[in-house]
């Protein structure tokens, strides 16, 4: 790197080979794998064998013609798109309110969302249990103030996992849209206010539009976090409710059967990408085109 | 909003202390001894231990793969740069589960042609989740650099330092928080996960993570509590640590 | 258009005072300038007036209305901000139209109000054009048209200048003062460029560390300033230091003698460089003085001549190039420097 410009050849070779390890592994420990799954998922299913190797549709064909899985998938895509609802419209004003406030205690509060970020699902899933059990901090409380004399049955229905799962991707949402508010030019509130706007027709007409295409990315992420929730279904939906992801590991490691589950991983990834996709390509019609990319 | 957020972790650090065996408001007293019994228990303690071992590893791996990667996608924009980056954070596209048992089966089949054992190895396992790190190390390095002044690095060799006598003084140590950044955040990221690991540890092996949720499949019991508390507690140590060098906000 | 009356405005933040007992009348139709270096008050009290600030005591008056707790989007003024802050995901025209629905002009109207206004600055063919496909003068001009097809009651300006280049800049300037003469708007205009604040306004009221320093006509302010800030920030100025003996005379403390009339109690004299004469020989006028040139700064149109009297006072004498070639300047030529006494200004300070 000492004489080597950042254009030349022998630079050029040079990033390359940097880059090269690191490429090397996520090639052969992501990628590879990743296609040989799309590959077993034309593969036939034998008891005996585990897997034949043939070109087939059949798995595929399972999956849609059974009322069963059908059922997983579009339960699976209403709770991702309850949750990521619930997110924004919760999750919107809390990071408006962030994203203006002046306080000293601000990074605080990025700190104090970012925190269960980190700590892990399988941690807070293990406090949605506490506080949705039978015995747990919600039915204890009502049951103490006399409003109710049975136990609400919370735990391992589909709501608790409502639940769960928007407290999981809420942060990311809001950090997301925090970030998107903050980069809005606050002299242009300003003008709008000036020039006769009050504070809610600024908001829809001046604040929304221009945030909608950072909106619609971090609402595509969170809507993809959600579509692939592990942890939080198994956990606090037990057998009341059964989501994709958690049905991908069943059938590969308990049923051992192999193409069929790859074709819902295969499936369950295509399908989350194509509406995810699909959402952010409307909203960037509707609202980018005036921004530029 | 932020009490909705937090309230799974203050009850589960809460639960933790509670006396009786048996899950039930309120609480007839506080004791720590569940942290004791937790520490006894086998398949907590190891795993514990075992998750350490594994994330200290991933990390430190990922973080220097990472590193170089990310130095040479920014500073050499080499023919398919930009597609090399694309790869090298695409795993965080990929669902944990759909990860790792892609993983597992090709393991399965690589362990048939190279006759060796792949599955349930440690050295499987820290190859997928250097998989883990690797994208975060190069998201935190690459923004770090975007962020860094050019003509800081100009300015030195304008004093006649060579390009590399600039880069390794001047460049390098100006990326050091982005890289220790880098470096815990890997830490945490292989630390918590659970999706990836499920298809791919072996009999005596085991992440806490792993060991906590199978245990939660059965009981919730301060036990379990405390073992959390403890994940919480050490997680939150080194996000907060983190902090120091990079603003949190910025990554995520 | 309106007159405004700002009455004892003041604004803390905490324990700091950002505008203090701020008071002063502006006629309909008048342009007046707030100058001052940063950090002066000046933006903060444009901003109080605009509504988006709340002052901390005081009032303000647009026409005959106390406004000062009325809010932003119901006070009728027009703003200009530094950066523009056009609307990106709307059009020029669409721009100009927001104020006009704000305030319910019927959609008939309203076309006519946008073009009319897209005319006063000459943007009406980049009309359907987005404010990023626009320069920094254009953008400029689409701010000043959107903000004056509401017909504010006063028409307010935040540093519009400051990020255009210096050509544009004076263009611009000129293009507004045009503007506000024919429509007859009252204006305010913040600035920290005094060659602004003089070329353009009616009055001026220069702030310092939140206090008006003086309020009066840019040559007013100019001639007479009342004070030793505001003669040091607007233009340049020659110091001398000392005691005054008898009325009308000063001494330095150097031991230079100027006659200033009407002195009594002065501490320091002030001329402008301007008036400061260079000659070869002694001249007629009653302050005249012996000196050595030390150095000359060549401006083009002016060169600043730094003459050094026999006392060690330095003197600096601003003379028009009038094409005598450089050797008039040429350091250690020996030179006269005079100055009229009426053109000195004594301060009690």
């Amino acid at each position: 790197m000492s004489t080597i410009s950042q254009t030349s050849s022998r630079g050029k070779a040079l990033g390359t080979g940097l880059a090269f390890p690191a490429s090397l592994v996520v090639f052969l420990i992501i990628l590879i794998p990743i296609v040989q799954l799309f590959r077993y998922s034309f593969n036939h299913f034998d008891p005996a064998e585990m897997m034949q190797s043939a070109f087939t549709f059949e798995n595929y064909i399972k999956f849609f013609s059974d009322p069963y899985y059908r059922n997983i998938f579009f339960t699976t895509l209403w709770v991702a798109a309850v949750c990521t609802v619930l997110a924004l419209v919760l999750g919107f004003p809390v990071a408006y309110f962030m994203a203006k406030t002046q306080s000293r205690y601000k990074s605080l509060f990025v700190i104090l969302l970012v925190f269960p970020l980190l700590v892990g699902n399988v941690v807070r899933a293990a406090g949605w249990m506490v506080a949705l059990g039978n015995a747990g901090v919600v039915n204890s409380i009502l049951m103490g103030l006399g409003l109710i004399d049975q136990p609400l049955r919370m735990m391992y229905t589909p709501t608790a996992v409502v639940i769960g799962t928007t407290a999981v991707v809420m942060p990311y949402l809001i950090l997301t849209l925090q970030s998107v508010l903050e980069g809005i030019d606050f002299s242009v509130e300003e003008a709008a206010q000036n020039l006769g706007a009050n504070f809610f027709t600024t908001f829809r007409r001046i604040v929304v539009p221009i945030a909608a295409p950072g909106v619609a990315a971090g609402t595509m992420l969170v809507f993809i976090l959600c579509m692939n929730a592990y942890a939080t279904p198994v956990l606090l939906g037990g057998s009341g409710i059964t989501m994709m992801a958690p049905a991908v590991y069943g059938q590969i490691t308990r049923a051992s059967n192999w193409p069929f589950g790859a074709a819902l991983a295969l499936i369950l990834v295509v399908a989350t990408l194509l509406i995810a996709l699909c959402s952010n390509w409307l909203i960037h019609r509707r609202y980018v085109k005036t921004m530029g990319s | 909003m932020f009490a909705f957020m937090l309230c799974p972790l203050i009850l589960i650090v809460w639960l933790s202390f509670f006396k009786d065996a048996i899950l039930y408001f309120p609480p007839s007293g506080y004791t720590v001894s569940w942290y004791v019994r937790a520490w006894e228990n086998a398949a907590f303690a190891n795993g514990f231990l075992f998750s350490l071992q594994l994330a200290a590893l991933s990390a430190v791996i990922g973080v220097v793969l990472g590193v170089l990667a990310a130095l040479g996608i920014a500073r050499f924009r080499f023919a398919g740069s930009r597609s090399v980056n694309t790869l090298l954070l695409s795993p965080l596209l990929i669902p944990g589960i759909v990860a790792g048992i892609a993983i597992y089966l090709f393991y399965l089949q690589a362990e048939n042609t190279l006759d060796r054992d792949i599955v349930g190895t440690f050295g499987g396992l820290v190859l997928a989740h250097v998989c883990l790190t690797i994208p975060w190390t190069v998201r935190l390095v690459t923004a770090g650099m975007a962020g860094l002044d050019g003509s800081i690095e100009e300015a030195a060799r304008n004093l006649g330092a060579s390009g590399r006598v600039a880069f390794m003084r001047i460049t390098l140590p100006m990326l050091r928080p982005s890289i220790v950044a880098a470096a815990l955040f890997s830490f945490v990221v292989s630390f918590e996960n659970l999706e990836l690991s499920l298809s791919l540890v072996g009999p005596g092996m085991t992440t806490l993570p792993i060991a906590i949720m199978q245990y939660l499949e059965f009981n919730l019991d301060p036990t379990i509590a405390a073992v959390s508390a403890v994940q919480i507690l050490l997680l939150g140590i080194i996000m907060l640590v983190t902090d120091r060098y990079v603003k949190l906000s910025q990554v995520v | 258009m309106a007159q405004v009356s700002i009455q004892n405005l003041k604004k803390q933040f905490g324990s700091s005072v950002a505008v203090s007992d701020f008071s002063l009348d502006i006629a309909e139709g008048e342009l007046v300038a707030f100058l001052g270096p940063s950090g002066c008050g000046k933006t903060t009290t444009l901003r109080m007036i605009a509504g988006f600030i709340q002052p901390t005591a005081g009032s303000i008056f647009i026409g005959d209305k106390d406004v000062t707790n009325i809010p932003v989007h119901k006070r009728n003024t027009g703003m200009v901000f530094q950066r523009y802050a056009l609307f990106p995901h709307m059009t020029v025209a669409e721009n100009v139209a927001f104020g006009l629905e704000m305030h319910k002009v019927p959609k008939a109207d309203r076309d006519d109000a946008i073009r009319r206004a897209l005319d006063m600055v000459r943007m009406t063919a980049l009309r359907d054009r987005y404010p990023r496909q626009l320069s920094g003068g254009q953008q400029q001009r689409v701010a000043i048209a959107r903000a004056l097809a509401i017909q504010p009651l006063v028409f307010l300006l935040d540093e519009p200048l400051s990020n255009l280049d210096a050509k544009l800049r004076g263009e611009v300037r000129e293009e507004i003062r045009a503007l506000q003469q024919r429509l007859g708007l009252t204006t305010i205009f913040v600035t920290h460029d005094q060659e602004e604040a003089l070329a353009i306004a009616d009055r001026m009221a220069i702030m310092h560390d939140g206090k008006v320093q003086q309020v009066g006509t840019p040559d007013a302010l100019y001639e007479r300033p009342a004070n030793l800030f505001v003669a040091d920030f607007l233009g340049k100025m020659n110091f001398f230091q000392g005691k005054t003996q008898a009325e009308g005379r000063f001494v330095s403390e150097q031991g230079t003698a100027i006659v200033v009339p009407g002195a009594t109690t002065a501490v320091q004299v002030g001329v402008r460089p301007e008036r400061v004469y260079l000659s070869a020989a002694p001249t007629s006028r009653v302050n005249s003085f012996a000196g050595t040139i030390e150095s000359a700064v060549y401006l083009g149109s002016l060169v600043d001549v730094r003459v050094a009297l026999p006392s060690g006072e330095k003197v600096l004498s601003q003379c028009v190039n009038i094409g005598e070639g450089s050797g008039k300047w040429a350091p250690g030529t020996p030179c006269h420097v005079s100055f009229e006494a009426a053109d000195c200004v004594a301060f009690n300070q």
